[in-house]
């Protein structure tokens, strides 16, 4: 009898422990003002939130709520002047006739969050820091075109002198505190859009000299933005209040909370919980939230400036073949892709760059509309009539759950439609991404997102000979020639009209098989007011206008 | 006795120098660097990073480069979190990743160690059948969805608890119940194996005939003597527990260092990943001494020379 008392009482204490626990710990309905308070789950540790060294979606998030550049982007993807005055052009003397110097003119008013002010000299520590190569910057070579840049950056085992010499070298300065001068080795047109980015928003010499790679670290981590980082608990979360100093229209919200929910379901129920205010529909229950009743004014849908395809190894047979290729694409049905594999969210592509940004051209790829009776024409063409001749075809891809799903989508096309059986080939992440750059593979889940909203980020580095992201190893003299005016190209109409026939010469030889524009679909609670969601939004939707958003009852 | 730790210290060392060895090798050979990502940086900066990070220089002096840094206490720098290092992403996770597996630890002795006896004490009745169908529910049901089903039932559907982070008392209930379930099956189906056979010994009868009191025979005969099976698991089960579950803290985002270890093989942050495993290593030789020691406690037949 004791003995039972013993354990029952333990045993009984224990729940009761956590009954007690339990409601007490569940929040509270306040009746006060309705808190400007908004919550967004920013899904991971951020590595790296020095704007010079960003790369990452979710480093960009941050950076954006703390720092304003020179120019910025609108909802619509057109540049906006943020702490220049305008936008340079060659008409109000901005760009020089020859398109080598750009100068900007600055504001006045435009202040840290300590109260000093922002100069030209800012910007020109901080171009020149991109470049430094002791930090290594992932977007220094998007800079590469203005003057030294590539040089300083490429100097890893220079001396001290000598580094200063590069250093020197670099052609950005400041004639005076508002006014900055970039020299061009090219006249290149979208370097306008480049100065748009986090990289070479403005940074102060003066705290980083002080703190070294501390000053990323609240309260040191100054900006010019709307808002403050004023507290982050590594792998917990990140806090942003407004900046007291900022020299802008002032934001609504009063805090900001980035927490770092890596699981996306466990995320979703953190919204459920009212723990969140945005959250990203976890990948397989799209149907469920597309078609819940109950979702009807949450449901969030945007086009990324993103395209998913596959690529093929072009020097491999049988793709060396263009035909082989075009007609593996013609045999693939979009539609069902999108319905099938991801839960109805985004669109077919037959194009490469997504609609939504400029060089979007619907009738380029149409060839490619799922057609089988073409498809097998254009086989027969190119020798094979008789599908079990083709080598046997391996289609690499990093193995997540969500890409087994399309590779298995891929593997019934070729088998229902054309009769060619191909072989799976799962890798690790960074082993397939090795395997990839290094050509080890026939054909490969790719996918591109737009670093900044033009053509000239979606084609010549992913289609020129040799070009750095290049892994198709397609190769067309043409298409370089073609690549290399558009650079350079400074009639906007004659620019896009060149990337438009250059973007049809590759969709022609089809080195990649376009499947979908991917779109972005999130749940946002009722509250949440002013929202505004653009296609180069970081690691979490509306983060470049968050100083617009207000919550209401 | 101190001959012994002295010994099992100086083994320590030395495992600790293998593991770091062989792990900085197998890190070597895996394709694929920190740096590999699809779209591929430019060239110069991935030299620039290379240099930065000391790894262009040949495979052995860039191990001894890493054995002279712990000889400093210095456990490297970490290629992913930039600003910290590797001592300071450990300080700061671990105290959390302990805390929880501490109380899952604490969670899973309890109720395994209660379950356990009852069933043994009451064998073959219903609380035998009961306690042996808990036991074997919690070790089937795995981790990640006993913690899920804990999130929807308690947080989304009940409200009655947050569904994750770190801070309040609240959020480390259903993370440590999660990650307590199999270690408490566990400890359970051993305690009640020790227990019955505890319980058959003659000294246990002898007690009982002396006319002691049941709760007396228990607690002083029984209690003591089949504890000492559970501490042969508890100790390395501690290790593990506190060591940290990469599903459990995934699924409830507790910012510990259970899921650092695997991400950053994933990112190949060969910085975080020597410091994590040399760490990990550490705690767990330092667990498997002291449970060797407390059986000298618990246990007076057994002497080390």
């Amino acid at each position: 009898m004791k003995r039972k008392t013993v354990v029952f009482s333990m045993l009984a204490i224990i729940i009761a422990a956590i009954l007690v626990l339990a409601p007490a710990c569940s929040s509270g309905t306040t009746t006060a003002a309705v808190p400007q308070i908004l919550r967004v789950n920013l899904g991971s540790e951020p590595a790296q939130i020095d704007p010079n060294q960003a790369s990452w979606a979710q480093e960009k998030s941050v950076v954006s709520q703390v720092f304003v550049g020179l120019l910025g982007f609108n909802q619509d993807l057109t540049l906006r002047a943020d702490v220049a005055t305008v936008i340079p052009t060659v008409a109000n003397k901005g760009i020089s006739a020859d398109g080598l110097t750009i100068t900007f003119k600055l504001r006045n008013n435009v202040t840290w969050s300590d109260g000093q002010k922002v100069t030209a000299n800012d910007f020109v520590y901080s171009i020149k820091r991109e470049f430094d190569p002791t930090l290594a910057c992932a977007y220094a070579s998007f800079y590469y075109d203005i003057v030294g840049g590539e040089a300083y950056n490429s100097a890893t085992n220079a001396t001290d002198a000598q580094l200063a010499t590069l250093k020197d070298a670099v052609g950005v300065s400041a004639p005076d505190d508002t006014t900055l001068v970039v020299k061009l080795n090219n006249p290149q047109p979208t370097m306008l859009q480049c100065m748009a980015l986090w990289p070479v928003y403005p940074v102060r010499a003066d705290i980083i000299a002080k703190y070294g790679n501390n000053w990323t670290d609240p309260p040191n981590y100054i900006g010019d933005g709307p808002y403050l980082l004023t507290e982050w608990v590594h792998q917990d979360h990140l806090t942003f209040k407004p900046n007291p100093n900022y020299w802008g229209t002032k934001p609504k919200l009063a805090e900001i909370d980035f927490k770092e929910i890596t699981d996306a379901n466990a995320a979703l129920a953190a919204y459920q919980n009212n723990e969140l205010d945005i959250v990203g529909v976890p990948s397989g229950t799209e149907k469920t939230f597309l078609n819940d009743k109950t979702y009807d004014d949450q449901r969030n849908l945007f086009n990324d400036l993103t395209t998913f395809a596959f690529q093929f190894n072009v020097t491999k047979a049988p793709f060396d073949n263009v035909l082989v290729r075009q007609a593996l694409s013609c045999a693939i049905d979009r539609d069902s892709y999108i319905s099938n594999v991801v839960g109805g969210i985004g669109k077919p592509a037959l194009s490469w760059i997504p609609p939504g940004m400029p060089g979007y051209n619907a009738t380029i790829g149409s060839q490619y509309a799922f057609n089988v009776t073409k498809a097998k024409q254009l086989l027969a063409q190119a020798g094979y009539s008789d599908v079990s001749k083709l080598p046997q075809i391996t289609f690499s891809y990093s193995n997540t759950a969500a890409n087994t799903v399309r590779a298995q989508f891929l593997q019934g096309q070729m088998k229902d439609n054309l009769g060619i059986n191909i072989i799976l080939d799962p890798e690790e992440s960074k082993t397939f991404t090795t395997n990839v750059n290094s050509g080890k593979f026939m054909w490969a889940y790719f996918g591109w997102g737009a670093d900044y909203p033009d053509p000239d980020d979606w084609l010549p580095s992913l289609f020129g000979t040799g070009a750095g992201n290049n892994h198709t190893l397609y190769s067309n003299p043409a298409f370089d020639a073609l690549s290399a005016t558009a650079l350079k190209e400074q009639d906007n109409t004659k620019r896009l009209a060149d990337w438009d026939q250059a973007q049809k010469m590759v969709m022609d030889d089809a080195p990649i098989v376009t499947i979908f524009y991917r779109e972005r679909f999130n749940l946002v609670k009722t509250t949440v007011k002013g929202l505004k969601t653009t296609g180069m939004d970081g690691g979490i939707i509306g983060d470049t206008f968050f100083n617009e958003v207000s919550i209401s009852k | 006795m101190t001959r012994f730790v002295i010994r099992r210290v100086l083994w320590m060392l030395l495992v600790l120098l293998v593991v770091s060895f062989i792990t900085f090798t197998l890190m070597h050979l895996v394709p694929g660097g920190p740096w590999s990502r699809e779209k591929a940086l430019a060239p110069a900066v991935v030299a620039a990073l290379n240099a930065r990070y000391g790894l262009d220089k040949p495979f052995f002096v860039q191990y001894a480069n890493f054995l002279l840094g712990i000889l400093h206490g210095n456990l490297g720098i970490s290629y992913t979190y930039q600003d910290r290092s590797v001592t300071q992403i450990l300080m700061q996770g671990f105290p959390k990743t302990a805390i929880l597996g501490t109380t899952a630890f604490v969670f899973a002795m309890i109720v395994g160690i209660s379950l356990g006896m009852a069933a043994a004490l009451r064998q073959n009745t219903w609380i035998d059948y009961v306690c042996v169908m808990f036991s074997t529910i919690f070790a089937s049901v795995p981790g990640f969805v006993l913690g899920i089903l804990l999130m929807i039932v308690f947080s989304v559907v009940l409200h009655w608890f947050p569904t994750g982070g770190w801070g309040s008392p609240s959020q480390i209930v259903m993370p440590a119940i999660a990650l307590a379930a199999l270690p408490a099956a566990f400890i359970a189906r051993i305690t009640r194996a020790s227990t019955l056979e505890t319980m058959r010994q003659d000294y246990v009868r002898t007690a009982r005939s002396k006319g002691l009191l049941e709760r007396v025979v228990l607690i002083r005969h029984i209690l003591r003597n089949s504890l000492i099976p559970v501490v042969t698991v508890a100790g390395p089960q501690f290790a593990a527990l506190v060591t940290g579950s990469v599903i459990v803290e995934t699924i409830f985002s507790i910012p510990g260092i259970g899921r650092l270890f695997v991400q950053a093989v994933f990112a190949r942050d060969y910085g975080l990943i020597m410091g994590t495993v040399l760490f990990y290593s550490f705690v767990i030789s330092v667990a498997n001494l002291v449970v060797d020691i407390l059986y000298g406690v618990i246990d007076p037949r057994i002497r080390y020379d």
